[in-house]
């Protein structure tokens, strides 16, 4: 007598052929190793984008773009929808740790060079998907429509402003205008829920097909391991269980976050208003913008500021292309120089980072 | 010409020898005098008498010139020196020079100050005139030229029972005063002389005061200026002068404690300590120019100009009809008047400190002590309420819910406790009771609304808890299932097997 569940997936696997689905993962297997951890990281990124998208959908139903609804409306959200508060909280919360385990991920592939040959693509995805995220970041700190965000967002896009040639127009486009308006934030708001989330969709679906067209990287030292001596574990159920465990732990975490240390809202942005003391953005461009707080206003012939966008500018343009001239990993050598790098890197923005927190 | 000159001459030499001048060597070699006199102008013969004269100041040392040569063309000769009649600016820097200078003062044997010209240049008279060519006021404009006494002299135009006429030479001239400053009032003179110092001052009273007794004389500054003597904070300062000066008062049998009381005051305190800008000072009530102590039966229209609806609600009370039968000054019978204590709920009710018990008595037959008991006990009630709710909205604010509704609600209570200081001036207690009773209504909402939050908080970590129990119970049999599970060998685990 088979069971209700057997016959539900014979139904389905008649008309679906399920498995051809099965059989392939149940053959996909995860390499074990002492890296192993830092696979997990991609799937609660994954995991986290996921929060995001259902919980911005529920924000949607509430929220109104524009100067005058803007900050009533997450007002409403907070204090008279069911739940409100929860959702909000929890998709700002939720927003930093997919920026936080999307930095982890990304540091991982760094430094294990996953990036290698035949996964230059994965990474050129990931970066680009990374990208996209500091703009989710960037795009929605200002939907609130607070005090806060009103002058970081208008110290951010001046910084835009600053870059030579580019960056004035740059700067227009932005904000609609030469100010931080209202006409910024339907611009911001438009970025944040269409143009974002398409974008990521797109590239989210080509880095899944590239994971699952080329499987999990084996680190160098793996792969010289004898082949009897390399263990792995099957896709399916182990790693998607392990990956079910943590994404509880971190629903956990957010759950706990989002009740006891709920987001604030602030006070309504007052354009008119001169700009607080302790303006700073979000966490993830402070060690860019602390940077910017202590190069002097001019070196030489160039601008102090101007010559700061060129260094990160340089700089980032350097780390999305490490694939392409990492050229030790390719001829199987595993290179100091990238740890080296990857851990100046690290060090560079925890400390600037912690600077700007603190002073 | 020839006679002319002869003429001239024997005018000079007869004037010289016929001259009894105090400075007899000086005035003896002045042919400036001499000559001026002999033609009989104005100036010179006002001259005689002039201060300056008396020190030994020639024509010559503010006009320039030869006083010792017998000749007009040589004693006027600009190449030589002479100034003619200074003009503008010139003629207060020609009085500069002596009186801004301390050395050359202190020669003259004068201990007058030395920094009028400095002050007058940074006062108010100091601006550009109309003109556009000089300050707005030279020394002259006030002291004249040549006819200047010591300001103790009855015949100075600073002398205090002159000093109104010199102000008012101007500023009592509409079509001048436009051309700097169109609001400006022109009525002063006309005010100060219904003012208790004007009818005094115009009885020969030196001591009361005139215009600069307020205002200073050479550093005088608008009444916006902060550091002006009558910029609203520094009024009670500058009335105090002579008004708390008790030596200087006797005879006027006036108290001099007004301006140590107001400073205790409520609004004394809101002006002088707060600095509550549109407080009022002694001239708010008892007027500037005009000032004199309001009458037993306009208090009530002075404290109006502020207390409006306080004035317009006792005018129609049963104590209206009550205090003026009994000469009672309105509002300062229950409040007082320099020294105005705040307005506590402790006046009202039938305690022995309540200012209403002053009057009434339990065996009052109009009820009145009763009404007093009922309203203070709906104050109370309004201020407790409204206590306890925003004690309960901070509460719930600290525990991070959001309360802005509730604390926006609170406003009306705060409001309808306001307004109840007001409607009390009806007293009636049946208008009084909708007023509290609106409050009452308010703060009762208010304490739902933020016992709602409150319950919320624990609603929500309730929720949180069982949302975490569950979690945790489904992430440890995840992981027990997932040991389980590894504790079993599978065909595609273990070594040997290739990945990917």
């Amino acid at each position: 007598m088979k069971t209700l569940s057997h016959r539900i997936y014979d139904w389905a696997d008649e008309r679906l052929h399920l498995q051809e689905l099965v059989t392939f993962m149940e053959k996909k297997s995860v390499p074990r190793h002492r890296g192993s951890i830092w696979y997990y990281f991609g799937g609660v990124t994954l995991f986290l984008f996921i929060i995001q998208i259902v919980t911005g959908i529920l924000l949607l139903l509430y929220y109104k773009g524009g100067e005058q609804l803007a900050f009533e409306s997450i007002q409403f959200i907070m204090s008279k929808v069911a739940f409100g508060w929860l959702i909000r909280s929890i998709h700002s919360w939720a927003a930093n740790l997919f920026i936080l385990s999307a930095l982890v991920h990304m540091f991982s592939v760094f430094f294990e060079r996953a990036y290698r040959k035949p996964r230059e693509l994965t990474w050129l995805s990931g970066m680009m998907m990374l990208f996209i995220g500091f703009g989710f970041g960037f795009s929605g700190y200002l939907l609130p429509w607070n005090e806060l965000a009103f002058f970081a967002t208008k110290v951010g896009t001046d910084i835009a402003g600053i870059i030579p040639v580019v960056g004035k127009p740059i700067m227009v486009f932005l904000r609609g205008g030469d100010d931080v308006t209202g006409a910024t934030l339907t611009r911001f708001f438009g970025f944040h829920v269409a143009v974002f989330p398409g974008l990521f969709t797109i590239l989210l679906t080509i880095h899944l097909i590239f994971v699952q067209r080329q499987g999990m990287s084996e680190p160098a030292r793996f792969e010289e391991t004898a082949p009897k001596e390399r263990t792995t574990m099957p896709f399916f159920p182990n790693f998607m269980l392990r990956d079910l465990l943590l994404w509880l732990i971190v629903l956990n975490v957010l759950a706990i976050l989002a009740v006891f240390f709920p987001w604030e809202l602030g006070v309504k942005a007052d354009p008119f208003a001169s700009a607080p003391a302790g303006i700073r953005p979000e966490w993830y461009f402070l060690f860019m913008f602390q940077t910017l707080k202590y190069l002097p206003a001019s070196l030489g012939v160039i601008d102090g500021e101007v010559f700061g966008i060129l260094v990160f500018a340089i700089g980032g343009l350097l780390w999305l292309l490490v694939p392409f001239w990492d050229r030790s990993t390719v001829r199987g050598r595993r290179s100091r120089m990238i740890t080296y790098v990857g851990l100046a890197v690290i060090a560079y923005i925890i400390v600037f980072t912690i600077l700007g927190w603190t002073t | 010409m020839d006679n002319v000159r002869l003429l001239t001459s024997l005018v000079l030499l007869s004037t010289i020898i016929l001259s009894p001048g105090r400075n007899g060597s000086a005035a003896a070699a002045d042919q400036c005098l001499a000559c001026h006199q002999s033609l009989g102008e104005r100036p010179s013969s006002l001259f005689k008498h002039d201060v300056h004269f008396e020190k030994g100041i020639s024509c010559a040392d503010c006009h320039g010139g030869n006083p010792k040569a017998a000749e007009m063309e040589k004693a006027m000769d600009t190449t030589a020196g002479f100034l003619k009649v200074p003009k503008g600016d010139a003629i207060s820097r020609t009085c500069a020079r002596c009186h801004a200078d301390s050395a050359r003062m202190k020669d003259f044997g004068s201990s007058l100050p030395t920094n009028q010209w400095a002050l007058l240049q940074r006062s108010v008279h100091g601006g550009l005139a109309t003109s556009g060519a000089e300050h707005i006021a030279q020394c002259t404009s006030c002291h004249g030229a040549h006819g200047i006494f010591p300001k103790t002299n009855p015949r100075s135009s600073v002398y205090p029972l002159n000093v109104v006429k010199t102000c008012t030479g101007c500023h009592a001239n509409a079509a001048l005063m436009r051309t700097y400053n169109p609001s400006l009032a022109v009525d002063q003179l006309e005010k100060y002389r219904t003012s208790v110092h004007g009818m005094r001052n115009a009885k020969g009273d030196i001591k009361t005061a005139e215009c600069a007794s307020c205002h200073g004389s050479h550093g005088i500054l608008p009444p916006t200026d902060v550091n002006s003597r009558v910029y609203r904070a520094n009024i009670p300062n500058t009335c105090a002068g002579c008004h708390s000066n008790a030596a200087y008062m006797k005879g006027y049998n006036i108290p001099t404690d007004q301006a140590e009381r107001f400073e205790r005051s409520v609004h004394g305190v809101a002006l002088l300590q707060k600095g509550d800008p549109g407080a009022p000072s002694c001239n708010s009530c008892h007027g500037n120019h005009g000032a004199v102590p309001p009458g037993v039966e306009s208090i009530s229209n002075v404290c109006g100009t502020c207390h409006a609806l306080n004035a317009e609600l006792f005018s129609s009370s049963p104590h209206k009809k009550a205090f003026d039968e009994q000469h009672l000054p309105e509002c300062e019978t229950c409040h007082e008047n320099h020294e105005i204590k705040p307005a506590t709920a402790a006046m009202l009710g039938g305690a022995e400190d309540a200012v209403c018990s002053q009057c009434h008595s339990p065996s009052d037959a109009s009820g009145a002590y009763h009404s007093a008991v009922v309203m203070r006990s709906m104050v109370d009630s309004l201020k407790s309420g409204e206590d306890s709710a925003r004690a309960l909205v901070n509460e719930a604010e600290q525990r991070g819910m959001e309360v802005g509704d509730a604390k926006f609600k609170l406003r009306s209570v705060r409001q309808a406790w306001l307004e109840s200081r007001t409607v009390v001036h009806s007293f009636d207690v049946n208008r009084f009771q909708k007023v509290a009773d609106q409050g009452l209504a308010a703060a009762l909402e208010v304490r739902r609304e933020a016992g709602d939050a409150i319950g919320e908080y624990y609603y929500r970590r309730i929720g949180l808890g069982i949302a975490t129990l569950i979690l945790t119970v489904l992430a440890v049999a995840l992981y027990l299932y997932i040991r389980r599970l590894e504790r079993k060998p599978h065909p595609t685990s273990g070594p040997g097997r290739p990945p990917g």
